[in-house]
């Protein structure tokens, strides 16, 4: 595209999408009663996006954060399988779970919190007591219901990549608690021949399992057999990328999850940060990815997954995330509007801050 | 229930449920995205906390779980001491399954929904896996992408890895393909049965299923040649039998040619032309061929393609062509 022809993309509204996340902290309507099981999740997007907008310190007071601080570890219980976050209040003694921890835990890193109140070792024995043979995770340990299969099914993509962002938190010792190669093996039963990854072995590739998947597989350790192996080798890179690279849509810009599928703003995310991992990031049109989320921008705050669409905290996370990862690699002319119209955002980590939905 | 009914008694003004102290959420002063529960709501979760708290299970909880999942199909724990409830009465699954036909049905994108249906033909064996089989089947006719459903036909298949009933799911494929040709989910499921989930009897010769799905993939890309999910199906049956691209090279170039050439009475199963109403040439032949020229050692040939692709094409992908090109010229200077 010439420098000429770049259309202005439009503003960030940012004080809008500042009050979308504000008002979800303060009450959520009864209509999405169905997330009553993962208010941490909500937490961790409306609180991330705070910090991506730089609107932490400028929006809340410090007794506010230590007041939210103290919500998430309220959440913070000891099972018989170690110490983890509870979903949240709704069921006043359930048992932790693992998204949730990973929620809770990224939700306190954005607060600052000195992490003074976390167990350790309490942490690593409830991951390990989540892995099953197969080397995959569920989100509860499995003898806790007196029903050893009931988290047969939902041990998934989603439970690795939390358990393996909870490890690089924890630091290098938390690797060796559990099994490592066993999960890669896992995530590799979970690979298409399309080149990206499903959700569980024999799944459809997916753009939100297929950043899991990357994201994991450049968390985990390198075996060193004698020398370190990379975990993807250059051909299957190659062919992940070229999936990845397909997903975006030539008329809108935005990206697919799947071959065939509409555009969706959280799939600039999955997919623009698993081409950031891959250090494929010059490799797509980062003006036509910003210009669609811009239009995802919903009139009173916070974006939706389409052009006039209704927002939600996850989507607008989502979709912030994926503009700091991507107004940094727009061509200098775009750049020049995109930083006019606000869209210069913090630095962001592309490998531990997805969210697990 | 309907949204239009009327809220039921609630469970403290019932004399059936007299017996049972509500057990409020416990919530300090200072919630954090607390969510506005419904009075119905409210009541129906401080009995169930009661019940959780208590351990009782009976017909009654059966009740009051359903009543929490129709008022909110994700709330986890709900599903699990309803699972725990129904192994612990004996309850007939049977009857469990057909409560879940219809809440599968209402709530197809919820996660738990599925979740527990799979706890439930786990258990049935065997002889429930056909009948899940023509369910999945019928929700799949409303919702032909639905990601969960999909993985659940999936898993009873792999589960449970049955001659007789992977016997049937090609034609069950053509059936969604024939609906929508363009539907990836029906293409990455046909990949699964026929290469990534063994090799079943009257398949051994795999050059005969090989050369089967060409063909296959051949039909129909001619009659929807801009499908991308059909070219990556070519692509996927090549690499993943280890063949060259360049085995289908005839087959490609009749797509990368702006027009058709005319159409002739007898066709080529090998290598049958694009439709009469086709867009040509098709972007992802051309993508195709510039593959085969790279793998040919052919990179100026190749390089013209990309070029073509973004500058024309393919504009969207420019700089991911400028990069394949950069690629194959170092890769060649290096050789």
């Amino acid at each position: 595209m010439s420098a000429s022809t770049v259309p202005p993309l439009p503003t960030l509204a940012r004080d809008a999408h500042i009050h979308h996340v504000m008002q979800a902290l303060s009450q959520i309507p009864a209509g999405m009663i169905s997330l009553d099981s993962s208010r941490m999740l909500i937490i961790f997007y409306c609180v991330s996006t705070l910090d991506l907008l730089g609107a932490l310190e400028e929006k809340t007071t410090p007794a506010q954060r230590d007041v939210w601080r103290t919500w998430i570890w309220e959440q913070y219980v000891a099972g018989p399988f170690g110490t983890a976050f509870k979903p949240g209040t709704s069921m006043n003694d359930s048992t932790p779970h693992l998204i949730t921890t990973y929620a809770a835990l990224l939700s306190l890193a954005a607060l600052r919190d000195d992490f003074s109140r976390l167990n350790r070792p309490g942490v690593l024995a409830f991951l390990r007591a989540c892995q099953k043979s197969d080397g995959s995770f569920a989100s509860t340990p499995p003898v806790a219901h007196n029903t050893p299969q009931y988290t047969l099914a939902d041990a998934d993509m989603r439970n690795v990549y939390c358990a393996f962002c909870i490890c690089s938190l924890l630091g290098e010792p938390a690797w060796r608690g559990i099994d490592v190669e066993k999960a890669v093996e896992f995530i590799g039963r979970c690979r298409t021949y399309e080149g990206g990854y499903g959700q569980l072995p024999g799944c459809e590739a997916q753009g939100g399992t297929t950043y899991l998947a990357i994201a994991c597989l450049r968390m985990a350790p390198l075996r060193h057999s004698p020398e370190p192996e990379p975990r993807l080798s250059a051909q299957a890179r190659a062919h992940t990328e070229h999936w990845l690279v397909h997903n975006q849509d030539a008329a809108s810009g935005g990206f697919r999850g799947r071959t065939g599928k509409p555009p969706d703003s959280c799939y600039c995310f999955w997919a623009g940060a698993a081409l950031q991992i891959l250090e494929a990031q010059d490799k797509i049109d980062a003006h036509a990815l910003t210009s669609f989320i811009a239009h995802c921008q919903f009139a009173y705050g916070g974006i939706a997954k389409a052009p006039g669409g209704f927002p939600d905290p996850y989507h607008t996370y989502l979709a912030l995330a994926a503009a700091a990862l991507y107004t940094t690699h727009l061509p200098p002319t775009s750049r020049v509007y995109a930083s006019a119209a606000g869209w210069t955002l913090a630095p962001f980590d592309a490998l531990l801050s997805g969210g697990a939905a | 229930m309907s949204p239009a009914d009327p809220p039921p008694t609630p469970y403290s003004e019932r004399p059936e449920w007299a017996d049972v102290v509500p057990v409020a959420q416990y919530e300090k002063a200072n919630p954090l995205a607390p969510i506005l529960y419904t009075d119905e709501y409210k009541d129906a979760t401080d009995y169930l906390r009661a019940i959780v708290k208590s351990g009782e299970k009976s017909e009654r909880v059966l009740a009051l779980t359903e009543h929490v999942i129709r008022l909110n199909p994700a709330h986890y724990s709900a599903w699990q001491y309803r699972y725990e409830t129904v192994l612990a009465l004996d309850w007939p699954l049977d009857v469990e399954m057909t409560l879940m036909d219809e809440l599968a049905d209402l709530h197809l994108k919820t996660y738990q929904v599925w979740h527990h249906r799979r706890l439930l033909v786990l258990r049935l064996g065997l002889p429930a896996a056909a009948p899940e089989l023509v369910y999945i089947a019928k929700i799949l006719a409303k919702d032909e992408k639905n990601y969960h459903t999909w993985a659940h036909r999936q898993w009873v298949l792999s589960y449970h890895n049955d001659d007789a009933l992977w016997d049937g799911e090609l034609d069950f494929v053509d059936v969604m393909m024939n609906r929508d040709v363009r539907n990836n989910s029906a293409w990455h499921h046909r990949f699964f049965v026929v290469f990534q989930s063994g090799v079943r009897d009257g398949e051994e010769d795999r050059e005969r299923v090989v050369r089967r799905e060409l063909v296959y993939v051949k039909q129909q890309i001619s009659l929807a040649p801009n499908n991308a999910s059909a070219w990556n199906y070519l692509r996927g049956v090549l690499e993943f039998n280890k063949r060259p691209f360049a085995i289908v090279e005839p087959f490609v170039k009749l797509y990368t040619v702006p027009r058709a050439e005319d159409s002739r009475d007898i066709v080529d199963v090998d290598n049958p032309p694009p439709g009469s109403g086709a867009e040509l040439p098709c972007v992802a032949a051309l993508e195709f061929l510039a593959d085969i020229h790279e793998a040919e050692g052919r990179i100026d040939d190749a390089a013209a393609l990309w070029k073509s692709l973004g500058e024309e094409h393919d504009t969207i992908r420019k700089k991911y062509w400028e990069y394949r090109t950069l690629q194959a010229k170092n890769s060649k200077a290096t050789a």
